[in-house]
């Protein structure tokens, strides 16, 4: 099964972000296995044929239990599509045990039980349960269309199925259609005022760039070098201090995992903690637009 | 050379002035009432509140042991932001209107003052050795909710300095957390602003040597409607004054985690 990505043959000569510190913990828990099918997905992610596996429930449980010897800050569940995932509610009940916790997911599974076993799991938990709801657009047209038919409806009865239980989902945008409104708001304030109208009081937005990555991938994309980065600190690369467990060992960040040239270890974490090679054109992203994946 | 580790056995610590004198004297006078030792600041003693200066003469007349904040960091440095990690545009916009209008108004001597200030402070109390820090120990920056740090990570830091005691700010709500291995993290919260939960106190913390630590929160009261007052008559963002008047955070809380948002009001 080939990579669906632009991938560079060589990483030898690029540069490389130190490893500073182990804060974030990215569990690629249903590896490219979505139910979707979203034009812009940085992975391809989609129902048919995976090319990145879901993990293990197993191998999920190891690396929780060695970041919590490590001192993890925070962990997230990715994907694909994480609630497709047999044992994700297990998973999740684990991790929030450990360290405050964040689902990024489609939404399109959150029906009223999974939402009623969510709240319930958040209530029970020392940390705080984040749930990150992708939505690509405040129109129902435009988000179907990136994101497809059914899309949207069921993402936000997911929202204020959560925000009934009393959760504060973070909805996250990419700016993949941000130029097909005219009305002159950003992005940032239209999602705000789409949720609050939807009665929801407190909303949560997060907005990401579109990276040229998945179904979106080009050739010959640029890659940074040395001169690009002269002055710049790399420790504000999420490479710095984070890392990815997906199917295949340990990885450098969440949007190359499963791409062998960020691959950093076949086994544990702690093999890990070494520089990241800024090999990919998705590099360039993260260094032009300061932009993390966490949450804030 | 040895650093020689001052010890006491009471002592007044808090957070986050945020321009905020009347707040100031208070604490300082309740602390004086209650037989504290030594009172420290864990730093950012501009932001949020009017009139910048007014809260120096109090910190250097009372002999406040102070240590750098963000802020202190980014006013001394001559920064266009005030680095306190924000990543959302509306907490953004706020947070540039309030670095803007305390560089301002903040004078070259008392910024020459934060730039002195050093980045943590050890100290004993009794037999427990106490780190104090920001953020976190490892980032100026960082913030370490009640909800939002972990014990694993907890028990790394007080390996990793050495110590029993851990002691921040920056996020401005207080917790106190017992680790398992024995040590303590006290967030010490702020006295700039309330904390988020309808009232209009703000809070500091004393500390108290003994076979275990003992960590006890202090509301303070003050004349917070003049301070309203002075906020809105310096051209403040209503919005800044509102939350000195109901004790509810309306702005630069878009990074609070789930579980400390829900308690707000917004």
């Amino acid at each position: 099964m080939s990579l669906p990505l632009v991938m560079p043959t060589s990483t030898g000569h690029a540069p490389v972000a130190p490893f500073l510190r182990f804060s974030t913990l990215w569990i690629q828990i249903t590896g490219t296995w979505c139910n979707l099918e979203c034009a812009h997905c940085i992975n391809a992610s989609g129902p048919k044929e995976p090319w990145l596996k879901p993990l293990h429930a197993e191998v999920a449980r190891a690396a929780i239990r060695e970041a919590e010897e490590l001192g993890v800050k925070e962990i997230y569940f990715t994907g694909g599509e994480p609630f497709l995932h047999g044992d994700i509610l297990a998973l999740l009940a684990l991790a929030i045990q450990t360290a405050p916790t964040t689902v990024l997911t489609n939404g399109t599974l959150i029906d009223a039980a999974m939402a009623d076993e969510l709240a319930a799991l958040a209530a029970s938990a020392p940390y705080s349960l984040e749930i990150r709801v992708s939505l690509d657009d405040t129109d129902r047209e435009k988000n179907d269309r990136i994101r497809g038919a059914g899309a949207f409806d069921k993402a936000i009865d997911a929202i204020g199925s959560l925000h009934e239980r009393g959760l504060l989902p973070i909805v996250t945008a990419t700016e993949i259609t941000s130029r097909e409104h005219s009305d002159g708001r950003g992005m940032y304030e239209r999602f705000r005022d789409f949720l609050k109208a939807r009665g929801i009081e407190k909303p949560r937005v997060k907005i990401m760039p579109v990276f040229a990555l998945g179904r979106l991938a080009r050739p010959g994309g640029a890659v940074l070098s040395e001169d690009d980065l002269e002055g710049f600190d790399r420790g504000t690369l999420q490479c710095s201090e984070a890392r990815v467990v997906a199917d295949g060992g340990v990885y450098a960040c969440p949007i190359l995992a499963g791409l062998p040239g960020a691959r950093l270890s076949e086994g544990g974490l702690e093999a890990s903690f070494r520089d990241a090679s800024l090999y990919h054109a998705s590099c360039v992203t993260c260094f032009q637009t300061g932009m993390t994946c966490k949450n804030g | 050379m040895q650093e020689r580790i001052a010890e006491y056995r009471r002592i007044a610590v808090f957070g986050g002035v945020y321009n905020n004198a009347l707040a100031l004297h208070a604490t300082l006078e309740d602390a004086r009432r209650r037989d504290v030792e030594a009172v420290f600041c864990l730093g950012d003693m501009g932001g949020f509140g009017p009139h910048p200066d007014r809260v120096f003469p109090l910190l250097k007349g009372s002999g406040v042991l102070a240590i750098q904040g963000n802020y202190d960091e980014s006013l001394a440095q001559g920064k266009t932001d005030c680095g306190c990690g924000y990543t959302d545009p509306r907490d953004n916009h706020f947070a540039r209107i309030s670095y803007e209008y305390t560089f301002a108004n903040t004078s070259a001597e008392n910024k020459q003052w934060l730039g002195a200030l050093p980045a943590h402070r050890r100290i004993r109390l009794g037999a427990h050795r106490v780190l104090m820090c920001h953020g976190s120990p490892r980032v100026i920056n960082e913030f370490l909710w009640e909800s939002a740090t972990p014990t694993g990570l907890l028990r790394r830091f007080v390996r990793e300095a050495e110590t029993d005691v851990l002691l921040c700010t920056h996020t401005g709500i207080k917790w106190h957390r017992a680790l398992p291995t024995g040590g303590h993290a006290v967030n010490v919260g702020v006295i700039g602003r309330p904390e988020n939960d309808g009232s209009t106190n703000v809070w500091y913390t004393i500390l108290t040597a003994g076979p275990d630590l003992a960590v006890e929160f202090v509301p303070v009261h003050y004349d917070f409607e003049t301070l309203a007052r002075q906020m809105d008559q310096e051209g403040l963002p209503p919005e800044f004054s509102e939350t000195v008047r109901t004790g509810w955070w309306t702005t630069c809380l878009e990074n609070l985690p789930s579980k400390e948002r829900s308690r707000g009001k917004f």
